[in-house]
């Protein structure tokens, strides 16, 4: 089953990134980007699950003393809710920029922005 | 001592506390910033003050109560109190720097930065990798939220795609981080444990882990993103980004790189070496100043990933030969940034605008040295352990590449500096900013304090502490004082030196004292002419100076090594203020860099990486037979014959001499080109002759020499400028003394030197009475001239007996270093160089003849006929310069005899036994107190005699000449002067091809070409952009994959 | 060798001697070549003539210092150079000042009066004095290379430059001259003298037609004098330097007379059947071919 969900993960981050980098339009990229990004997150997932384990949540149907041995690693899953917190925010951050490039051009095509080279 | 990790806690609660003010209180938000950063800067400092003194130990500090890995730690040693009080300074003074246009954009503006600041300690400080990420996010984030605040409209775009690489960055981050908690189980970077650079589970992790932080870096290629923001951000961010971004990412990087374990070096070298050398070439082609800066800042963390590359090998020294680089780079980038912030135009040649104000030319050219690692900067000492280092584990194509790099980066920046000390001044300039200036004196401060610190570390001593540098840079703070006191206090100090140090030399290095440092006080006699304060000139005159105090001082590598560059940097500076000779200044100091960074090699490769080395140490190479040993001749003979303008390396010499000030010319010609001499002596007197693939180096040298000997002489019958004749005259005048070093035999060593003695002084005097004629007529072209004997009577005299003296007709002095060549050759087994010398003394009449003649004697123009003689004050050298050749021409034992002892002394014979006033050698005999009288007395006679028949001759006018049937009626068409010897242009004209130019022009014209050609990968295009990082992350992959199976 | 004031003495007598030899001699070359040509020729005692009419002339005018002096400069030139040079072999008296350097210093102060006279005719201001010395200097550096490499030769094959040894290893028959114990240096010298002795085909210098006698035009009167003695001391002075390096020194005034002779009528002989060279000829003309002999022979010594 992770193997499944990590081959998905996968599979969304390379689709995101062919996306963001055939794609012109700068809302796209950044669509693009989102979805590889949702793939890193069921990528860090999955490398956190354990088969036949249980939600890493400290209740009666865990015992303290047993968690070691029957909870799944909680810590991709902390990292995943801080990932998806930054990349909610590098996503906003990314929007504001298209929303100014827009306003100063009118055009959302990435390669209208070409002027800074070589 | 105040925890660490108040900086992140002063960080984050000013952000956020400016997030609680109203929009309207700007000033209170600004307020808040300076303290938080003020605050963190001083916890910084204060932690790098203790842990560099040693009343403080590194540690770790625990958050949340519990140990690591189970919960983030953060650490506190000595390199990340350095880097953060980097950072943190550097985001003050930008604060400061940028304060109005962080209050155009509002309030939150100040908490972005606050947070930058804040993300970029953290980055240093963590030790958990996903922190790191998330500090790495952060530092996106208001990356991001800081490139908006640039007038320049492009930044948005720039901005984005910086976005866009961004998020591939930290795609790879993450999928590596999770990917290395999975091997390890740990987040914590050291407990990651050392990975072969094996391609299963753990290892690939720890590949895309450093390739994304390597990505962060802007390796060359897969950085036009950076470029982009380098070019249309805000100076005072570009700054940052340069200056703390950079570092706090490459510390990043060398967390990881020391945790992934050694098998992870060469990556770190390789790819470092491609952004370095990469990055050069690429700036070579640039015009925009800031986009410029930022090939350089790429380049520069190029080289410090090199550094990371040899951790293994520089053991206790990483720390400083890094720290040196880096830190340097940092303060020499900030400043150049904000500099660039105060300069109007965009264009390399708009800055031409800091000439308005001196200080900032000086700050200027001071970020140069820092970023080419000079002396007395801290990349000197870092360069030259990073030489060593490499030396020392064999890794000489890395030694060779990084000096490349940094060769060709010198190229751009001294170019630019040409640019902004001779371009046209473009626009009516309003005047600088007082806070920015503010800023960018903070900088040099800090570029200087960090030399001194450095200097202070170095098991070499400290080169800010030698005396001679001392009172070289005093004369910073004496430029408001007229030009006459500074030139008294200036001769008072060579002579004085001269005076404490001389008991104490051996007559060799005596000699070289007198030649160039009491030398140089006579020819100083000529700078009273100057007027006003002369602004420059004695500070760079000075560092010459001390460089060739220095020299003759010097006892190991490193202080000869050091003491050549400040008289390189000295003396470019002193060339560049001619008034043409913006681009002789550049290609004299490339190829004396160039000629540096191979003595540098060579001086590593001598030691073998272990230093101190003492300069005889050369001996025990030399007769321990160690294959390195020509090799250590070749790169040493290489770097002092670029020089001394031996054929090959001589195109920098005619412009940079010709074009150089009045009283400029003679202290490079006469004084700078002996130092390669120095060398040559020194290399020769300890390595003695060496063979490579059974040739004999020295063999080649005699070559060398006879052929600039002759090459020289010819180029200078051509030339129609005065100086330009001298120039290629010395040119030959060294090759002589070259050719008299390699042959390798008493009355050789005997012959260099006296070209030594009678170059300096023959050489000087001309230069400063053709000084003194282009003073008074205008004009260096001869054929403008002529028939100025009668104006100029002194001058006339001094040239006169300078062209005797040089062309070695007896009776003066030149005649004794023919009979002494004479002497030597017969006691060498070479004989085929022998003829180009033999063709070159007569071609020496030629262009002499054709000096005094066309300027002196014929026809005087209509517009010089009311000049008067030279200023008192150029005459005045040249008359005790006269008095000398006249006295050394009958007295040669005063000078000669003890030197010829010591030289005895080394090759254990006596060749030349003196006599009462005979000089006798095993093959002949030279008496020249007799020559003198007797052909005194004869002209004497015969001067009698024509007085007697003719005294009553009528003196007659310019024009009453017999003639063809015609009558002369302006001088323009009777004086027979221009393309002088032009039979001799017909019949060996095809010597005169410039070969060597077209060979070199050639290399420089490829590398522009290539550059420029290669820089248009940079399409401006965002999505190009990201593809080229994902293209390069798997080149690399694939690269690496294939060198480990 | 230590000094004595006689010295000065017998060294006014060599000057004297060698002037009047000097001025016969190449009065005897010029009748020599017109009776070939079928003229009369000038009397011998021409050139006695001529340097009393000029020291006649009434008058005298002058450029300048260094014009004034440009003859001295000449003069002495010829003079010191004949008296850094031992004359007769063996003779006390004619040793005059050799004991002041050897054969360098007789090399070197060849140019001496060259350049001086250079000087001197350069202040006339006459453009003609000045193309003559642009072409004399030009083609005297390729002219002097074969001998100054033939000097190189013989003084590594005799192991000195003392001119007095170098005579000295030639005594005892003539087989033991130079000319015969090394042929290439001799003919490789005698490319030179051909070169310098200011006759054709070398002679563009003073260029007798085009130009009014090259950088000489603007001299008259006691200059002129003065210069015409040079012009007779001179070429014997330098003869004498080939007579002791290649052919055995003379031991008396008479092998002296014939040796000169002889000597100098090599560079006449090849005059009078060659047309004049340009310079960029000659020069190439020594480059062609004197160089080469000259390598050869610092290379078989």
């Amino acid at each position: 089953m992770h193997l499944v969900a990590m081959a998905a993960g996968f599979a969304l981050i390379l689709l995101g990134l062919y996306g963001a980098l055939t794609h012109r339009n700068i809302l796209r990229m950044i669509v693009g980007f989102t979805l590889a990004n949702t793939g890193v997150h069921v990528v860090l997932v999955s490398v956190g699950y354990m088969p036949g384990r249980a939600a890493p949540i400290l209740d009666g149907a865990v015992p303290v003393g047993e968690a070691a041995a029957r909870i799944i690693d909680p810590v991709p899953q902390a990292l995943v809710l801080t990932a998806i917190v930054i990349g909610l925010g590098i996503t906003a951050l990314m929007l504001a920029y298209a929303y100014r490039l827009f306003r100063a051009r009118g055009s959302l095509d990435i390669a209208d922005y070409t002027e800074l080279k070589w | 001592m105040v925890s660490a990790i108040f900086i992140i806690a002063a960080g984050l609660g000013a952000g956020f506390l400016i997030g609680l003010l109203r929009e309207e209180q700007k000033g209170a938000a600004f307020a808040v910033a300076l303290a938080a950063l003020g605050f963190m800067a001083w916890v910084s400092v204060s932690w790098f003050i203790a842990l560099a003194s040693g009343t403080a130990q590194a540690h770790d500090i625990i958050t949340a109560g519990t140990q690591p890995p189970f919960a983030i730690n953060l650490r506190m040693g000595l390199a990340e109190a350095g880097l953060l009080s980097v950072i943190t300074l550097t985001g003050l003074a930008s604060l400061i720097y940028m304060a109005p246009a962080l209050h155009a954009l509002g309030r939150r503006a100040f908490a972005v930065l606050v947070i930058l600041v804040m993300a970029l300690s953290g980055l240093v400080l963590t030790r958990d990798i996903f922190n790191l990420f998330v500090f790495f996010e952060l530092i996106v984030i208001a990356t991001g939220g800081l490139v908006l605040l640039s007038d320049d409209k492009r930044a948005v775009a720039a901005g984005f795609k910086y976005l866009v690489v961004s998020q591939i960055v930290g795609i790879l981050l993450l999928i590596g981080i999770i990917f290395t908690y999975h091997a390890g189980g740990s987040l914590n970077i050291d407990d990651i444990a050392a990975q072969p650079m094996a391609f299963t589970g753990a290892g690939l992790a720890l590949f895309l882990l450093l390739i994304a932080l390597i990505v962060e870096l802007k390796p060359f290629p897969a950085n036009g993103w950076a470029l982009d923001i380098y070019e249309s951000a805000h100076p005072g961010f570009s700054a940052l980004f340069s200056a703390a971004s950079a570092t706090a990412a490459l510390y990043a990087a060398d967390k990881l790189f020391a945790a992934a374990g050694p098998d992870w070096l060469p990556l770190a070298t390789v790819l470092g070496l491609v952004s370095f050398l990469g990055a050069n070439l690429l700036g070579l082609a640039q015009r925009n100043d800031r986009r410029l800066l930022g090939y350089s800042s790429i380049g520069q963390i190029g080289l410090v990933l090199v550094v990371v590359g040899q951790r293994d090998i520089l053991g206790d020294a990483y720390l400083y030969v890094a720290g040196g680089i880096l830190f340097t780079h940092a303060v020499a980038k900030a400043g150049l940034y904000w500099i660039s912030g105060l300069v109007p135009g965009r264009d390399l040649a708009d800055w031409a605008v800091l000439r308005a104000n001196p200080v900032l030319l000086f700050a200027f050219a001071a970020f140069i040295a820092m970023l080419l690692g000079l002396p007395p900067f801290a990349g000197f000492y870092a360069k030259w352990d990073l030489a060593h280092a490499l030396t020392g584990a064999d890794r000489l194509p890395v030694l060779g590449l990084v000096l490349l790099g940094a060769l060709i980066e010198a190229g751009y920046l001294f170019r630019w500096f040409g640019f902004a000390l001779k371009r046209p001044n473009p626009v009516a300039f309003p005047g600088f900013s007082t806070t920015g200036f503010a800023v960018v004196l903070v900088a040099l401060a800090g570029g200087w304090g960090l030399g001194f610190a450095w200097g202070a570390g170095s098991v070499h001593g400290n080169l800010l502490l030698a005396a001679p540098l001392i009172f070289a840079l005093a004369f910073l703070l004496l430029e408001p004082l007229p030009a006459w006191a500074k030139n008294i206090l200036a001769i008072a100090g060579l002579l004085g030196w001269v005076a404490l140090r001389a008991p104490e030399y051996d007559p060799l290095h005596l000699v070289f004292a007198l030649v160039m440092l009491a030398g140089g006080a006579v020819i100083l006699l000529a700078s009273f002419t100057a007027k006003g304060e002369r602004l420059g000139f004695y500070p760079s005159a000075m560092v010459m100076y001390a460089g060739l105090a220095l020299l003759i001082d010097a006892q190991t590598s490193f202080q000869f090594f050091a003491a050549w560059e400040l008289l390189t940097i000295g003396s470019y500076f002193l060339i560049l203020r001619g008034r043409e000779s913006e681009p002789h200044a550049l290609s004299y100091i490339l190829f004396s860099l160039g000629g540096a960074f191979a003595i540098l090699a060579g001086f590593a490769l001598a030691s073998g990486g272990l230093q101190p080395f003492a300069l005889e140490n050369l001996a025990a190479i030399a007769e321990a037979g160690l294959p390195v040993a020509p090799w250590v001749f070749v790169l040493l003979a290489l770097g002092f014959l670029t020089k001394t303008a031996s054929v090959g390396f001589h195109i920098w010499l005619p412009g940079a001499h010709a074009e150089a000030e009045t009283d400029v010319s003679p202290m490079v010609s006469g004084i700078l080109l002996k130092a390669g001499l120095f060398g040559l002596w020194i290399l020769l007197m300890h390595m003695g002759a060496q063979r490579l693939w059974g040739v004999d180096l020295t063999y080649l040298l005699v070559w060398i020499g006879a052929l600039s000997a002759f090459l020289g002489a010819v180029l200078a019958i051509f030339q129609e400028d005065a100086k330009r004749l001298l120039a290629y005259s010395s040119i030959s005048q060294m090759g002589y003394a070259l050719f008299g070093l390699a042959l390798m035999n008493h009355l050789g060593w005997l012959l260099a030197l006296m070209f030594v003695i009678n170059h300096y002084v023959y050489k000087s005097m001309l230069f400063l009475a053709v000084g003194g004629v282009y003073h008074r007529t205008g004009t260096k072209l001869m054929y403008k001239m002529g028939g100025l004997i009668t104006l100029m009577p002194f001058t006339f005299v001094s040239v006169l007996v300078g062209i005797i003296a040089m062309s070695g007709v007896p009776p003066l002095s030149g005649f004794g270093g023919r009979w002494v060549f004479y002497n030597a050759i017969m006691s060498s087994e070479m004989r085929l160089p022998v003829v180009l010398i033999f063709m070159s003394g007569p071609i020496a009449f030629l262009y002499l003849f054709r000096l005094i003649h066309t300027i002196f004697l014929g026809q005087p123009k209509d517009e010089h006929r009311k000049l008067r003689e030279a200023p008192f004050w150029l005459l005045v050298p040249q008359m005790i310069f006269v008095a000398f050749l006249i006295g050394f021409a009958v007295l040669p034992g005063m000078v000669l005899r003890k030197v010829d002892a010591y030289i005895g002394g080394h090759f254990g014979d006596e060749a030349l036994a003196w006599s009462g006033r005979t000089i006798t050698s095993q093959f002949g005999y030279w008496n020249p107190v007799a020559i003198m009288l007797v052909i005194g007395a004869i002209f004497v006679i015969v001067l009698a005699l024509l007085l007697m028949m003719n005294r009553n001759a009528q003196k007659v006018k310019q024009f009453n000449i017999v003639f063809s049937a015609e009558r002369p009626f302006k001088p323009q068409t009777t004086h027979f002067a221009w393309n002088f010897f032009a039979p001799y242009r017909k019949a060996l004209g095809f010597l005169e091809a410039p070969h060597v130019t077209r060979f070199w022009g050639g290399i420089t014209d490829s590398l522009h070409a290539t550059a420029d050609f290669t820089r248009r990968i940079y399409t401006g295009n965002g999505q190009t952009y990201a593809a080229q990082v994902l293209v390069f992350v798997v080149a690399v992959y694939l690269v690496v994959l294939g060198g480990v199976s | 060798m230590s000094f004595e004031w006689i010295q000065l003495a017998y060294a006014a007598l060599t000057v004297f001697i060698v002037i009047n030899y000097g001025l016969i001699m190449t009065a005897v070359v010029q009748k020599i070549g017109a009776r070939v040509g079928g003229r009369y020729g000038i009397p011998v005692w021409q050139n006695y003539i001529d340097l009393v009419k000029n020291i006649a002339l009434r008058s005298k005018i002058s450029h300048g210092v260094m014009f004034y002096l440009g003859p001295v400069f000449r003069l002495t030139g010829g003079i010191g150079l004949l008296l850094f040079v031992p004359t007769i072999y063996g003779s006390v008296m004619h040793q005059n000042f050799a004991f002041a350097g050897d054969l360098i210093l007789a090399l070197y102060f060849v140019f001496f009066g060259t350049l001086g006279m250079a000087l001197g005719a350069g202040e006339s201001g006459h453009p003609h004095a000045a193309i003559g010395v642009s072409r004399g200097l030009a083609q005297v550096t390729a002219a002097e290379l074969p001998l100054a490499l033939a000097v190189f030769a013989i003084s590594l094959q005799y192991q000195t430059l003392s001119i007095t040894e170098i005579v000295a290893a030639q005594q005892g028959g003539i087989f033991n001259w130079t000319l015969f114990t090394n042929p290439i240096a001799t003919l490789a010298a005698m490319f030179a003298l051909v070169g310098t002795m200011m006759r054709a085909p070398f002679d563009v210098v003073v260029a007798p037609q085009e130009i009014p006698i090259g950088p000489p035009t603007e001299y008259h009167s006691a200059y002129l004098a003065l210069m015409q003695t040079n012009r007779v001391l001179f070429p014997v002075a330098k003869t004498v330097i080939y007579m002791n390096l290649f052919f055995g020194g003379a031991s008396n005034w008479a092998e002296f007379a014939v040796k000169v002779f002889a000597i100098y009528m090599v560079s006449v002989l090849v005059g009078v059947v060659h047309p004049r060279f340009r310079v960029e000829q000659s020069i190439r003309f020594f480059l062609k071919w004197g160089l080469p002999v000259g390598i050869l022979a610092i290379l078989v010594v």
